[in-house]
């Protein structure tokens, strides 16, 4: 149950995030982007409304999910503890903080959805939104890292504040511009409102990122004190990643921002109505995967605390150096001969059996995904002889019974323990079954959708959501039962297949919705994505444990 | 196809794997330069990057078979520190296993390994 409970805690701090921008990030662009007081705009009722809903459903859904974590923090403590944690749970800053903001919350949605929907032109029911929220941002203070820190608590807390705020102005602007052109595209809107919002956001977009960084770069630089800090701890490699994912997401507002600029030269909107749209579908891919990375960041230790567990350059770029991909497996005897050694606390014993059948499986894992990657570019040739290469998602169905084999050795096929009695009873081997069929389920839906006939069917979709949710568990997974630095040196893997993953979601999704040549660029830096994540998996090599 | 978004979805959701929270780590602890002796009673220092909620932390003492037995803390005279006791023991290889609960919210687990000489 343990499992169970810590997997939802480590899910909700993404969801809570996400909530935080759209109610958050949706008033900002109500005070600063629509500005509906302003009448001569011509906003429409429906407009107002969705907007105003989006901040409200937002607020609501996080009071939700702050509730549910104080319930989850409740649950993961009796499992882990084995007792009761009241009464001591109850005098914590995270129980007291915690319930403080779910009420402040709670008061924010239900004065948005009690006073604001029902006067959404009215600049002075905004404002008030607006000091009813403050409140609810300035306690979400005692919640964040900073809170427990013993020097500079206050610096800490307040720019971690905000640097939530400017990015949920950021992200939460980003899902507004989505409704907007979902309203655009159902034609419930005047056209000329697409072009006029995008180019006040790309105005306050710029204003929110610069706070983002300048308040992220003092925050960094308290938690991480060295290059090494930076390379070769897990916080370290995390905050890469954030700052990696953050330059994909402006790459895409660059792209945005010069069709509004080309839009204001010549009048054409070609580009702003057939590739803006989908530029901030793949934008939002991005930031959803930057906020569950950045709740996932708060759960590592910074690395200023962990000197001695830091790797250097050398070790990290060893993790990606290329080697023979191992073909061959130990036995599944000597694999659990060494088990009990391995998970003994006192006399532990590293077993060569087990990381030997892990670097086994990953190579292999990475083999399949390099040749179907091979496949997938040649099924692009339009030549008499490359039809067949059509069907290079089969590999996905291969993978997964690969998988299914391989995963846990302990159970059934392989180990003693049945199929239903491992599935049910072990939070990791039932997640292992689910990722396995996912795969299977996957190879499928796309193989299905590569050959399908029918012009409008929406199958091609599936594999980019899938794809870039892939990323996400990638890029959120951290590896228990290692030392920090043994789970660092797997994480650096990890994370960057997690953002191959991303790009090679985008890349589905942009290629399938684009226009010539963005939809053939789109394509082959997908099909890149594919073939770099089958290459690190062939090289992986874990450390002995 | 209405339904298979979803159901992608539920399986990602069900897949997402992710370890316990560790965000309070272990900066210091006395066993560095105070080991322990055998038959004596001793304390331990250890202290964390995080101020710490003792009254929802466990430290283990853990024997040989992986045995486990709860141990007394109290709060250290460090921001951070809790003490632990350890009753006498015999020679050999032994781990302390902790689960601390941090101000920020984190629940951390984790073990330091000790042996006991004469």
């Amino acid at each position: 149950m343990a499992g169970i409970a810590d997997f939802l805690d480590s899910l909700i701090g993404g969801f809570d995030l996400i909530c935080y921008c759209l109610a958050i990030g949706s008033l900002f662009w109500g005070l600063f982007v629509l500005r509906p007081w302003h009448a001569q705009d011509g906003y429409s009722a429906v407009l107002l409304q969705k907007t105003v809903a989006l901040l409200y459903k937002g607020g609501f859904w996080l009071a939700a999910a702050q509730l549910f974590k104080i319930i989850l923090k409740i649950w993961l403590m009796t499992a882990v503890l084995e007792r009761w944690p009241f009464p001591e749970f109850a005098a914590t800053t995270q129980f007291i903080g915690g319930i403080v903001r779910t009420v402040l919350t709670l008061f924010l949605a239900a004065y948005c959805y009690r006073y604001l929907r029902k006067n959404p032109f009215s600049k002075q029911h905004w404002l008030s939104a607006g000091l009813v929220a403050l409140p609810m941002i300035i306690s979400g203070a005692w919640l964040v890292h900073g809170a427990g820190r013993f020097e500079n608590q206050f610096i800490l807390m307040s720019l971690t504040v905000i640097h939530q705020l400017a990015a949920a102005a950021w992200i939460g602007g980003v899902f507004q511009l989505v409704n907007l052109w979902l309203l655009r595209s159902g034609k419930q809107i005047p056209a000329e409102l697409w072009p006029l919002l995008l180019k006040r956001f790309s105005v306050f977009g710029i204003a929110s990122v610069a706070m983002i960084l300048i308040s992220g770069l003092p925050i960094a630089l308290q938690y991480i004190d060295t290059w090494n800090g930076l390379i070769g701890t897990g916080y370290g490699n995390l905050l890469m990643v954030k700052i990696t994912l953050m330059a994909i997401a402006l790459g895409f507002a660059w792209l945005n921002k010069s069709a509004v600029s080309a839009y204001g030269f010549s009048g054409n909107s070609h580009a702003l109505n057939n590739r803006v749209p989908y530029y901030v579908e793949a934008e939002t891919f991005v930031l959803v995967t930057l906020l569950f990375t950045a709740a996932s960041l708060a759960s590592q230790p910074p690395a200023i605390d962990i000197p001695s567990l830091t790797a250097n350059w050398q070790e990290v770029l060893n993790t990606f150096s290329p080697q023979i991909p191992r073909t061959s497996s130990p036995t599944h005897t000597d694999l659990i001969a060494g088990e009990a050694g391995r998970v003994a606390i006192v006399g532990q014993v590293p077993s060569l059996a087990a990381t030997e059948w892990s670097n086994y499986n990953h190579n292999i894992s990475g083999i399949f995904l390099t040749v179907m990657s091979f496949f997938a570019m040649l099924s692009y040739v339009r030549k008499p002889g490359f039809e067949p290469f059509k069907y290079w998602p089969l590999g996905f169905v291969g993978l997964g019974i690969f998988l299914f084999f391989r995963s846990d050795a302990e159970t059934w096929p392989l180990g003693p323990i049945g199929f239903w009695e491992s599935t049910f009873n072990n939070g990791e081997v039932l997640q292992h079954r689910i990722a396995t069929l996912l795969v299977f389920v996957l190879g499928v839906m796309e193989l299905s959708a590569r050959i399908s006939k029918k012009p409008n069917t929406k199958l091609p979709f599936v594999f980019p959501l899938l794809a870039a949710f892939g990323g996400l568990m990638l890029l959120t997974h951290s590896h228990v039962g290692f030392q920090a630095k043994s789970a660092f040196l797997i994480q650096v893997g990890h994370t960057t297949m997690g953002i191959f993953s991303l790009i090679l979601a985008c890349g589905r999704w942009l290629e399938l919705k684009l226009d010539r040549p963005g939809k053939d660029i789109a394509g082959f830096i997908s099909v890149a994505a594919l073939f770099q994540i089958g290459i690190i998996l062939m090289f992986y090599r874990e450390p002995l444990y | 196809m209405k339904k298979i978004i979803p159901l992608c979805l539920l399986f990602i959701t069900l897949c997402h794997s992710h370890g316990a929270a560790a965000h309070a780590v272990i900066t210091d602890y006395s066993l560095k330069l105070t080991p322990i002796h055998a038959n004596n009673p001793a304390q331990v220092e250890l202290s964390f990057n995080s101020q710490i909620e003792l009254g929802l932390s466990q430290v283990f003492l853990v024997s040989k078979g992986d045995k486990h037995q709860l141990l007394q803390a109290d709060t250290g005279s460090k921001q951070g520190q809790i003490v632990v006791h350890i009753p006498p023991l015999a020679i050999g290889d032994y781990a302390l296993r902790f689960k601390v609960f941090a101000a920020d919210g984190h629940l951390t687990e984790d073990v330091i390994h000790f042996s006991v000489s004469e």
